[in-house]
């Protein structure tokens, strides 16, 4: 009994380690590149609201991955070439290790044979964007396209390792998205922010704005145009944006010692969930009070000791 | 023109029917086959069983294929009766008598596209054909269309018309007058079809029964029609159902509802009776006897579109809860709200509260008790609604009053800011009291504009609120004389004139209440009940002609908005170059022409009103207080757009004023109170003023309208519970926000708080 718990117990710390590795790309020499590309407006509303969108984004990227990781192509820079030499600058200067998240913010157009991303002069194809994406050494991909017709490229870009968020489900929902700028309005809101761990996943910002996209159809009494998808395994794992502040590492004996703790009880409490089925609804809420309290009072202990470091 | 071959694409939609159809109109020698005309004699004598063998000889021998047709449709095998006038006409394209006929089943069946093609038909054949004008008259009168009037004045002025279709059409025109209030025009036509009638010797008994629906408004229940009728054709029901109609177009439904029984006892096949009784059983919520009615209806004429969607509306009930509130202090009446699921926990609290202020102002205002509890059935889907109304979809109001029973369209049935269901409940609260009050004998004027000034007196978001549309009709002297301000509402002449005739009455309350006093505001409502007309309760409650009443109103109105009037093309001009400068971002020049404007018309709060433009330019100009500023005169003038609204809580909010924020909210919510964040907004503003239960009532609501953050409308929940003092409760909801969001720091302090104070 007690060799069976231990192994569980190695097998735990096992997958926390995965877990930490996986939601802190900073904490493990991992890098993550943001590429955004601000595409055509068209009309004037379009333009200034891709601008806006545009901004938040890169204020939401500045959360998680430092200035240098972040580029932003916009009106005249964005253009098909500019695109392609960034994806190939980042062949060379990315390992397998790194996360590259690219948002698509504009226009796109289908015409039943081919995608297109508008932009000034040549349009980015849907090929452009997969065969960027394929020679690229990063592991782990995200790519949103918040562009009309963006389903149409979602066969194309299928890939293990790649999440890949549109606003439509396929090329034909041609009208222009509401979706994008939910999707942005995601990357600041507390309420989108759903297990409250203040950062943003790729699933919350996406389940954040579909929602919204929905209760705006509702809302106005119209059939939607826009039915937004996201395909891949992982967008639970991949942070997009923080709410608070990232506090600097500090090597802190004690700070490590409850972060542990704090891992293991999480872990925890996962496992409980798991079993919740076997269990009758009182003895679920009696472990999960104790278990709820327990983590609370490790999260007070953390909060503490970093006011200590920080008064130091 | 239509060819024969092409009108039997048509017929398919003629489906299976049954045997206890009722019968066929009466026709006055449209139908000229003479064993025909002795089935018929028999039928309309009331013979029932010797017309329906009549009926079957005839079909059953080598009769020609028209009469077949016409005992086909006599025995309410309407297919059938189809297929026989298609054989007919097929065999005698010319034989436009029977193409008629066809017609005339087309008509019979609802089908008034169809019908009206083929006496377009015929009229193009035989230009003359004065049944074909007549029949064209019926379908047209029927669909309130004006073309309706052209072909009965042909018939009547022309001196060759027959005495059938002459006949016809005087009986359509004292319909008519009848409807229209006209009762001496409508008996001259009583009396001239009489004539006819008497050198025929056609059956009596549509006169008869258009005469009795005269006598039974008048009040004479006694009408010598009726006994004349039941001795001609003791099961002739149209001399019941007849006078019906008429008490349902003057809302006096229950007493509809009694003739409709009394019809369907005589007359059990009578669809047309059993359809209107259901209907109108709906409007006294006698729902399961309204199901009967409506669905022996459909097993006899399954072409009806009001029955068929009556029914339909009746099977979605299932989707719709129903809320009974008993009264609290025993003083009041119930109140029951009928209210689809996904929307009945939001709204309920809200309208109950409502409901209860409205029959606590306007009982005591208007001296009157309810007496029998008040239904109110509100609509996500606004052609439910409008089938709820008049069974049929199509009709552009918000609400209906059928007495102590209310249906409107509910907040989700339009987007947001269109709609503030609040003000239209109170609206309609003050039709079941204009209506209970006088025995439903008010003038629609009367009831309208009683309900308008309440809405601007004492509804939730009170203030004089006329759209631009009715400011521009005052402008071009558009306003009807008192005495004739029902046709505003009844036979509207130009666009618009509906809601124009409401802002006048509404204007006519508010006036008669300023200049002369509630009470005789309260006086004129009981004259109406003892059975006055207009120009008589204004001259006794008044003391005034109603002539000398349209005077004095001018005065009122020019002294009260003429100031607006003179400038109101300065305004529209203004409205147009704030919209431009808003677009090309010039913030200080929409300042001034809001301002501009607001000087104009202060109280102008409708979806384009210029606060809003104005707290625009001050937020783009940086000035937040003025742009505030601008947002509370807004408000407190009536403003309900909620968006605008939510905003300015937030500020007040900001600034330390929860309370004032949890005020604003509650405006916001009798215009969108489906809006998950806005609950969650006035719960944490009341919990903040100190008042945890409207908090957790809006918390809970919150959470039953199933929020995308889950974990913080637990957490919600949990604080107002701590705050209540019901820890255990509170505790429960902290494990649900924790269980979803186990990192939950709020949530966390929150427990451990808990277990402190237990610990100690």
């Amino acid at each position: 009994m007690a060799a069976a718990t231990s192994l569980e117990h190695d097998l735990k710390l096992v997958l926390i380690a995965l877990l930490v590795i996986a939601l802190s790309p900073q904490a493990s020499h991992a890098e993550l590149n943001v590429l955004i590309v601000e595409g055509l407006g068209g009309e004037p509303q379009y333009a200034e609201r891709f601008d806006n969108d545009v901004t938040a984004i890169e204020q939401a990227a500045v959360s998680v991955t430092s200035a240098e990781h972040i580029k932003v192509l916009r009106r005249d820079d964005a253009t098909r070439d500019a695109i392609l030499a960034h994806f190939e600058s980042l062949k060379s200067a990315s390992t397998e290790s790194d996360q590259f998240v690219v948002y698509l913010i504009g226009h796109g157009s289908f015409d039943e044979y081919q995608y297109k991303f508008n932009l000034p002069g040549p349009d980015l194809t849907g090929e452009d964007i997969a065969s960027a994406l394929n020679t690229l050494p990063a592991a782990s991909q995200v790519l949103i396209n918040t562009s009309s017709s963006s389903g149409a490229i979602l066969e194309l870009l299928e890939n293990e390792n790649r999440t890949v968020v549109s606003a439509t489900r396929s090329g034909v929902e041609r009208h222009a998205t509401h979706f994008g700028r939910y999707f942005v309005e995601a990357l600041s809101e507390p309420g989108a922010d759903l297990d409250k761990n203040r950062l943003i996943s790729v699933q919350e910002a996406f389940d954040f704005a579909e929602r919204q996209v929905g209760d705006y159809f509702e809302g106005n009494g119209q059939l939607a145009t826009e039915h937004a998808r996201l395909e891949g395994d992982r967008a639970t794992r991949m942070t997009l944006a923080r709410l608070d502040t990232a506090r600097p590492e500090v090597s802190d004996r004690i700070l490590e010692e409850l972060n542990g703790r704090r891992v293991l009880l999480n872990a925890d409490i996962e496992a409980l969930r798991n079993t919740r089925p076997d269990m009758s609804d009182e003895e679920y809420r009696r472990q999960l009070l104790e278990k709820m309290l327990e983590l609370a009072q490790v999260e007070d202990s953390i909060e503490s000791r970093q006011a200590e470091l920080d008064a130091q | 023109m239509k060819t024969p071959g092409s009108l039997l694409l048509v017929t398919i939609c003629i489906v299976l029917s049954c045997n206890d159809a009722e019968a066929r109109d009466l026709h006055y020698g449209s139908v000229t086959d003479a064993s025909i005309a002795r089935c018929d004699e028999a039928h309309w004598r009331g013979q029932i069983d010797d017309a329906a063998a009549c009926y079957s000889d005839v079909m059953n021998g080598d009769a020609p294929a028209a009469a077949k047709a016409e005992a086909a449709w006599a025995l309410a095998d309407r297919q059938l009766a189809n297929n026989w006038f298609r054989r007919a006409t097929a065999e005698a394209p010319d034989d436009m008598a029977t193409k008629v006929r066809w017609g005339d089943l087309f008509a019979d069946t609802h089908q008034n596209a169809e019908a009206m093609e083929i006496y377009r038909e015929v009229l193009a054949a035989e230009a003359d054909n004065a049944y074909a004008r007549l029949g064209a008259a019926h379908v047209l009168i029927d669909s309130f269309e004006a073309a309706a009037e052209e072909y009965l004045d042909e018939l009547l002025s022309s001196p060759v018309t027959p005495d059938g279709p002459r006949l016809g059409a005087l009986l359509l025109l004292a319909r008519a007058s009848l409807e229209n209030g006209n009762r001496d025009e409508s008996r001259s036509s009583l009396e001239e079809a009489r004539d006819i009638l008497a050198r025929n010797d056609w059956p009596p008994l549509e006169l008869l029964a258009i005469q009795a629906a005269s006598d039974l408004l008048d009040g004479h229940d006694d009408s010598p029609a009726i006994a004349e009728s039941l001795a001609y054709n003791p099961h002739y029901g149209g001399i019941y159902s007849t006078a019906a109609h008429y008490f349902v177009i003057t809302r006096r439904y229950r007493e509809a509802i009694d003739l409709y029984q009394k019809a369907v006892e005589i007359d059990p096949g009578l669809a047309s009776a059993h359809e209107q009784m259901g209907i109108n059983l709906l409007r006294d919520n006698q729902v399961s006897r309204a199901r009967r009615h409506l669905e022996i209806a459909y097993k006899s004429d399954p072409f009806s579109p009001a029955t068929v969607n009556t029914l339909r509306l009746l099977d979605s009930f299932v989707d719709f809860k129903l809320i009974s509130e008993p009264s609290a202090d025993g003083e009041q009446v119930p109140v029951t709200l009928r209210l689809h699921q996904d929307e009945s926990a939001a709204i309920s609290p809200y309208a109950i509260e409502l409901i209860r202020q409205s029959i606590d102002v306007f009982t005591r205002r208007y001296e009157f008790t309810l007496r029998e509890p008040v239904v109110v059935e509100m609509y996500p889907d606004h052609e439910d609604f409008a089938v709820r109304t008049a069974g049929m979809p199509g009709i552009g109001i918000l609400g209906a009053t059928f007495g102590y029973v209310i249906a409107m369209d509910s907040p989700s049935s339009r987007p947001a800011h269109q709609f503030q269901w609040g003000t239209t409940l109170w609206h309609e609260m003050a039709h079941v009291f204009t209506l209970e009050a006088t025995g439903h004998l008010v003038p629609r004027w009367f009831s309208e504009g009683i309900s308008v000034f309440e809405e601007w007196k004492s509804g939730p978001n009170p203030g004089v609120r006329i759209p631009m549309s009715v400011y521009s009709a005052m402008q071009e002297d558009r306003f009807l004389p008192i005495a004739d301000l029902d046709e505003g509402f009844i036979r509207p002449t130009y666009e618009g004139q509906v809601l124009v005739s409401y802002m006048q009455a509404g204007l006519v309350c508010a006036f008669i209440s300023s200049h002369y006093g509630d009470n005789v505001l309260r006086e004129m409502l009981y004259r109406f009940g003892d059975g006055l007309d207009t120009r008589a309760s204004v001259e006794q409650s008044l003391g005034i002609a109603s002539t000398d009443f349209d005077e004095a109103f001018a005065d009122y109105v020019s002294k009260e908005h003429g100031s607006v009037l003179e400038r109101l093309d300065q305004w529209n001009e203004t409205q147009a170059r704030i919209a431009s400068q808003a677009h090309d971002g010039n913030w200080q020049s929409v300042r001034e022409l809001a301002t501009e404007m607001i000087a104009i018309l202060p109280g102008y709060v409708e979806s384009d009103s210029p606060y809003l433009a104005l707290a625009r330019a001050e937020r783009e100009l940086g000035n937040a207080d003025a742009a505030t500023q601008a947002l509370t005169t807004y408000w407190t003038n009536g403003g309900y757009d909620p968006a605008a609204l939510a905003r300015l809580a937030r500020t007040r909010n900001d600034a330390g004023d929860p309370a004032a924020a949890a005020r604003i909210l509650y405006s916001a919510m009798l215009v969108d109170p489906l809006d998950i964040e806005l609950h969650g907004e006035r719960g944490e503003a009341l919990l903040a003023a100190g008042d945890a239960a409207g908090a957790l009532r809006e918390f809970t609501v919150a959470i039953d309208l199933e929020p995308h953050d889950m974990a913080t409308a637990w957490f919600r929940m949990a604080k107002a519970q701590y705050e209540l003092g019901n820890t255990a409760a509170s505790q429960e909801h902290l494990l649900q926000a924790l269980d979803i969001a186990p990192g939950f720091r709020p949530a966390q302090r929150l427990l451990l708080k808990l277990a402190a104070e237990s610990a100690n």
